[in-house]
């Protein structure tokens, strides 16, 4: 398992943002659901060792990040794309992508190459050398995408990465996804219920800092069948897993 | 009617033109790194952080030009004054810029930078190191440039003083994670230390002039250095 995280908490001061999560991730596409404020965020800064748990066990990539060596090696096989990501306005996409390539001590003869494949999978390769200051919404997050998997990770945290894409982006990247998914972990934070349906191989659902179900899309989809609200049945499924943990 | 243009050679079927591609947009792309960059990453055997070095918000041309202008203007104050200026502008201008070296707000890619291989506590400490000399390197020059009479007896005292200033607002933004209240604090307790020298012994520059306060300006600068240290601090295991 790539990802595996018992009874897992984050405190900010009276505010329990996680509360006693467990999770095992192996290879594949993982959707991470749930209302704003549920606690994927955090969750997911977590698992990009930004933040520290207040409580529980987290391993990544076999190795337990509270210590510098082991985290130094999962950060080198990480991908992690925040929800809210700054970028550097004079920077060009293909200066932003090989500043993070460097600071995951990728090495240097390998840099360019591997800057020039993600960014091409990004569908960035026409603006490759453009400021990004002069880069719409969207795609800056797939610069952010593009710097994200730049170093080939073997884990690829993503946080609402089809925030500002359009529906021919959001196609693209869900092809991106199951790609990547085949010889990563990729653990997806999103509300958009669709894109679950189409990339991931099993969902978890948060909500007030838990994990409310943790199942395939499918077994979702079924908790639909019966009772929920929506259009899809997937988000039947989700209203109806989320009305049966908040009653 | 075939697919390809008959003037334009087709690729043999063994060449793959998506890696060629690849190669030829690698190439293309690249960015040659400055002399200064090269000798950084030489100096601090990473690329990675020589290339974090130069995108330090307090080292870009626009922070340089302001510190350089109020050193000078310092300088040229000491000059017609007697007043050793610089060196009661040179610890607030440098705590101000340490300050602003790094952390959320005014790194834009602040959290992720957390998640990298190099750490950013190395970032911080390397930013602050160099922030600091160059600082340093200015204020000598302001100093050099304008010493006479008592400002010559001043022109090295200031940057013990400009060191445990640095350590203060360096300790302030990283504990507050605010690169304003360290910015505030490093100027409030300079301004602080000035006014209470004046009022204590009567001249202006006893915060730099006074020896026997170097002492505390070292202890100073060590605690709060620690407590930087201690902010930045790698958490040891998760909790259980």
């Amino acid at each position: 398992m790539n990802v595996e995280i018992t009874d897992l908490t984050r405190r900010f001061g009276r505010n329990q943002a996680v509360d006693g999560v467990s999770l095992q991730a192996g290879p594949g596409v993982f959707g991470l659901l749930g209302p704003n404020g549920a606690g994927k965020t955090t969750l997911l800064r977590m698992m990009a060792t930004v933040i520290p748990p207040t409580t529980g066990h987290l391993r990544l990539l076999g190795r337990d990040p509270g210590a510098y060596g082991p985290r130094r090696e999962v950060r080198r096989r990480l991908g992690y794309l925040p929800q809210n990501l700054g970028y550097y306005p004079g920077f060009t996409v293909a200066e932003f992508v090989e500043y993070f390539a460097l600071l995951k001590e990728m090495p240097a003869a390998r840099v360019p190459a591997a800057v020039a494949t993600a960014v091409e999978r990004v569908d960035l390769g026409g603006r490759a050398k453009a400021k990004l200051r002069t880069l719409s919404g969207g795609m800056l997050r797939r610069v952010g995408i593009a710097q994200a998997i730049v170093n080939e990770p073997e884990l690829l945290l993503l946080d609402e990465p089809t925030a500002g894409l359009d529906p021919e982006q959001r196609v693209n990247f869900r092809a991106l996804l199951r790609d990547l998914g085949q010889r990563a972990t990729v653990v997806v934070s999103t509300h958009l219920v669709e894109d679950v349906g189409a990339a991931c191989s099993q969902v978890a659902l948060m909500d007030q800092g838990k994990i409310v179900f943790d199942a395939t899309p499918d077994e979702l989809t079924a908790r639909g069948t019966e009772q929920g609200t929506g259009d899809a049945p997937l988000e039947r499924g989700y209203t109806a897993v989320l009305a049966a943990a908040r009653s | 009617m075939t697919d390809t243009d008959p003037g334009v050679p087709e690729a043999p079927a063994d060449v793959d033109l998506g890696r060629v591609w690849i190669s030829v947009a690698a190439q293309v792309w690249r960015r040659q790194p400055g002399w200064l960059e090269r000798t950084a990453g030489r100096l601090l055997r990473s690329p990675g952080l020589a290339r974090a070095l130069l995108t330090t918000p307090s080292l870009l041309l626009p922070w340089l030009l302001t510190s350089i202008a109020v050193l000078a203007a310092g300088a040229a104050a000491t000059t017609d004054s007697g007043q050793p200026l610089v060196a009661l502008v040179a610890p607030a201008v440098a705590a101000a810029a340490i300050a602003y070296a790094y952390g959320p707000g005014m790194d834009p890619a602040w959290e992720l930078s957390c998640s990298m291989a190099i750490s950013d506590r190395m970032v911080l400490l390397v930013r602050a190191l160099a922030v600091f000399a160059v600082n340093a390197v200015l204020g000598l020059a302001a100093s050099a440039v304008s010493a006479s009479g008592a400002a010559a007896a001043v022109t090295f005292g200031w940057l013990i003083p400009m060191t445990a200033v640095c350590a203060f607002a360096l300790a302030v933004a990283t504990v507050a994670r605010s690169a304003n209240a360290g910015a505030a604090a490093g100027v409030a307790a300079w301004l602080i230390t000035v006014l209470s020298g004046r009022v204590a012994s009567g001249h202006f520059a006893a915060a730099v002039t006074d020896t026997f306060l170097f002492l505390p300006y070292l202890a100073i600068g060590a605690v709060c250095a620690a407590i930087a240290l201690y902010a930045t601090r790698i958490p040891r295991g998760t909790l259980r």
